[in-house]
């Protein structure tokens, strides 16, 4: 247990550091603090922007953006996932195809959106769901092959249904797995989403924080950085709370 | 049918629908002009197209040496430090949940919007993964290995040369391909949003005309990059192929970890 | 492959390879809580002896073959070997075989075997022919040049014993070193063993969990109880030498193996 409060305690002290660190380089002018505002006034301007209804109206922008995509993105991903990993052929045709359709950059890919949808909502929210859905193929059918043999074999053997193998076997063990694909997806969403703004949008904290950094406002910018910083470690960190909450399914 | 028969008919047919549906109009060829008014198109400018590859290429290698290196160097560091790890690593991977794109406007103030800011965005975007990717994998050295070592009398710098680094080959491996995409990307990415020179700034220029055949060309250059740097990694892999049947688990991790930090975008 | 008939080990009078344990404990502090692995353990083996440690898990039977592979320190006492102390590992006086046959898998079986020497700077030409006739010793002749992931199981332990003799260690430490392979294999492995044991007369102190395989490979047998870890028993095997198949089913080797057990089922 005290090692545990160790460890966090160590953590604090470090981004404390590194804020000490930061506030003291522009502060004491060895970098130019026009070109690094210093933490303090960053956050002060923080605080500002988050007063201001553009700002607000920009957040809210970007989330309607990131949640109809990964709403698109999940179950879609989710259902060929689970009918890719559910039949041995289909996996062996298809995955070596997913595995390059993964790899390659998605963000080439941004100017086809565009070209496309235009610029809006539509395009924000099409990359968005492109660059998500290959890991939620991938991650699913990942999940499901994670399901232990012995288990399905079990089941079968007492005479499970495929709708009770569906929803007492499979579901329950792939669930840790299932909250880490999202984890990682919303990741993948994230940043396809912001990345569409600041390519080409008119709105959106992407857009801000690029027309921002167009116009050499670096509290602003620095600001929106470290917003935007905050806002996906603290998605993540929720959904990792949950995951340690269910990991004692995992063996 | 075998299923990597199969697997090539479905590729050549999607090679052909890309030649056909724009052609026969069921796509406009706005959105994807035909296969091959696209390669014309590329090799018509092959001078052009060829020098920005030259910037990308220039901006790549830089970015490469900087993530991979510190990444496998720093991530070597901290995986085989006990203490380090378990304060640091949890950190490093809520970081990388951030967005890092973020980032770049930040670096073209600092940096201007020449190859500088670049390789800094795209070495910082490639650097994380492969330090995690590196860390991971030199924690799953199997500790029997370093045990029998110790036991016929190997120092600590024998344990390191012969030991340490053989075993951690394919984690290395696997950092330079996860932290290898990502540098490629981010160079991409880079050029695409705020820049003068390189294939990115070519696809965005080109996008802004509304010439696809152009858009598309700089695509597929891009691709070919991309394969073919995935497949150097694999071939280099194929020939350290005995490294990875032996040290337990530690290509089953290291594929875990490339398959959670694949190329974001 | 053939093993060879066991037959009785040639002992050289002035071998080297004499243990000596007195009064060795071992203490581990984990997060603030201490931990007695072993407490007073005193043991004296004679040079050439086959003798086997067996106990209940967590009995601190691989954490004693650890301190006698100078790869931990004990927190009292003192163990010698050939009359000196032993402190940190010595691959001059003892050779260690594991559990997993623990090869590293980018070297061939003769790199490994060759692996200690290399560390010492042994020339090439010299190395090559120890570690030559090292697997020829254990029956791998013609092996050298295959990598760990070419080998079976008990092929893999082969190359094992052979790195542990390279060197032409008096003792040999083997820790639980048959337990990950299959029955038949491990019955083979151990006549095998044995017959390795006879043409060098090396002093093997070998742990295990089969009582089976204890009765069956050693003069000697130590019984250990758990936590805190400590020497219950310690009984001579009096059946003769080469060990037979047929022994398994006699008098002898069933009394010895129910007093094994009995201590084994009382500290558990």
């Amino acid at each position: 247990m005290s090692d545990r409060w160790t460890i966090s305690l160590g953590r604090i002290a470090i981004v404390l550091a590194l804020f000490a660190l930061w506030e003291t380089l522009s502060r004491f002018g060895v970098v130019n603090s026009r070109l690094l505002p210093s933490a303090s006034d960053t956050f002060g301007t923080l605080a500002d922007l988050l007063q201001r209804s553009s700002v607000r109206s920009d957040l809210a922008v970007t989330a309607t953006e990131v949640l109809t995509a990964f709403a698109l993105a999940v179950p879609f991903g989710g259902l060929i996932g689970f009918l890719i990993a559910e039949n041995r052929y289909f996996a062996d045709v298809v995955k070596p195809l997913l595995f390059f359709a993964f790899s390659i950059p998605k963000s080439i890919f941004l100017p086809m959106f565009i070209l496309v949808f235009g610029v809006g909502f539509s395009q924000k929210v099409g990359f968005g769901f492109f660059s998500t859905i290959f890991i939620v193929i991938m991650s699913t059918a990942t999940a499901v092959e994670s399901v232990r043999v012995e288990y399905l074999t079990v089941a079968r053997s007492y005479g499970a249904t495929r709708a009770q193998t569906a929803w007492r076997v499979y579901l329950p063990s792939m669930l840790p797995v299932l909250l880490e694909a999202l984890r990682i997806s919303m990741i993948f969403n994230l940043t396809g989403v912001i990345l569409a703004e600041m390519y080409a949008s008119r709105d959106g904290i992407g857009h801000q924080i690029a027309s921002w950094g167009e116009n050499f406002q670096m509290k602003q910018l620095l600001a929106g950085v470290v917003m935007v910083a905050a806002i996906a470690i603290a998605f993540n960190e929720i959904i990792r709370w949950v995951e340690t909450r269910c990991s004692h399914w995992r063996t | 049918m075998k299923a990597s028969t199969l697997r090539w008919l479905i590729v050549s047919i999607l090679i052909a629908l890309w030649e056909i549906l724009p052609r026969a109009g069921l796509i406009p060829e706005l959105f994807l002009p035909p296969l091959s008014v696209t390669l014309i198109a590329g090799f018509a400018d092959a001078g052009e197209y060829g020098q920005a590859l030259l910037v990308t290429l220039y901006e790549v290698g830089l970015s490469m040496l900087f993530a991979c290196g510190g990444g496998i160097l720093l991530g070597a560091v901290i995986g085989s430090l006990p203490r380090p790890r378990v304060l640091i690593m949890p950190m490093v991977s809520s970081l990388y949940a951030v967005p890092l794109v973020i980032l770049y406007p930040v670096f073209t103030v600092w940096l201007g919007i020449g190859p500088e800011s670049k390789i800094a965005f795209a070495s910082i975007y490639g650097f994380l993964p492969t330090m995690l990717a590196t860390a991971a994998g030199i924690q799953t050295i199997d500790p029997q290995l370093l045990l029998a070592a110790r036991s016929m009398g190997a120092t600590l710098s024998q344990r390191l040369v012969r030991v340490i680094l053989p075993a951690a080959i394919p984690t290395v491996l696997s950092g330079l391909r996860v932290g290898g995409a990502l540098v490629i990307v981010g160079v991409v990415v880079s050029e695409m949003l705020i820049s003068s020179a390189g294939i990115g700034y070519l696809i965005s220029r080109y996008r802004t005309i509304l010439d696809s055949p152009h858009v598309f060309a700089g695509v597929l250059l891009v691709l070919a990059m991309a394969v073919a740097f995935n497949a150097a990694i694999r071939w280099i892999e194929r020939k350290c192929a005995i490294w990875q049947t032996g040290t337990r688990g530690a290509q089953a991790a290291a594929d875990d970890i490339s398959g959670a930090i694949q190329p974001a975008t | 492959m053939q093993p060879l008939a066991n037959v009785t080990p040639l002992r050289p009078a002035q071998r080297a390879g004499a243990i000596e344990i007195r009064d060795v404990g071992q203490v581990f502090r984990t997060a603030g809580a201490e931990v007695v692995a072993l407490s007073q353990v005193s043991l004296e083996i004679k040079p050439g002896r086959f003798v086997v440690l067996v106990g209940p898990s967590g009995c601190g039977k691989s954490t004693l073959l650890m301190m006698l592979a100078g790869l931990r320190e004990p927190t009292s006492g003192s163990i010698l070997i050939n009359g000196t102390p032993i402190t940190k590992p010595d691959p001059d006086r003892v050779g260690v075989v594991f559990q997993e046959a623990s090869l590293f898998p980018w070297l061939t079986a003769e790199e490994n075997v060759e692996f200690p020497l290399a560390l010492r700077g042994i020339a090439k030409a010299e190395r090559r022919a120890k570690a030559e006739e090292a697997l020829k010793l254990v029956g791998l002749e013609g092996f050298g040049k295959r990598h760990p992931h070419e080998l079976s199981g008990g092929m893999k332990q082969r190359v094992s014993i052979a790195r542990g003799l390279v060197q032409d260690p008096p003792v040999l430490l083997m820790d639980e070193p048959f337990a990950a392979l299959d029955e038949q294999t491990r019955m083979t492995m151990g006549d095998e063993l044995l017959r390795i044991w006879a043409a060098t007369g090396k002093t093997i102190v070998f742990v295990t969990h089969s009582l089976t395989e204890a009765v069956y490979l050693a003069d000697e047998v130590v019984v250990m109880s758990a936590r805190p870890g400590r020497i219950v028993d310690h009984l001579q095997v009096s059946l003769p030498r080469p060990r037979t198949y047929e022994m398994l089913s006699g008098d002898v080797f069933g009394s010895l193996r129910d007093r094994i057990w009995r201590h084994i089922r009382k500290s558990a």
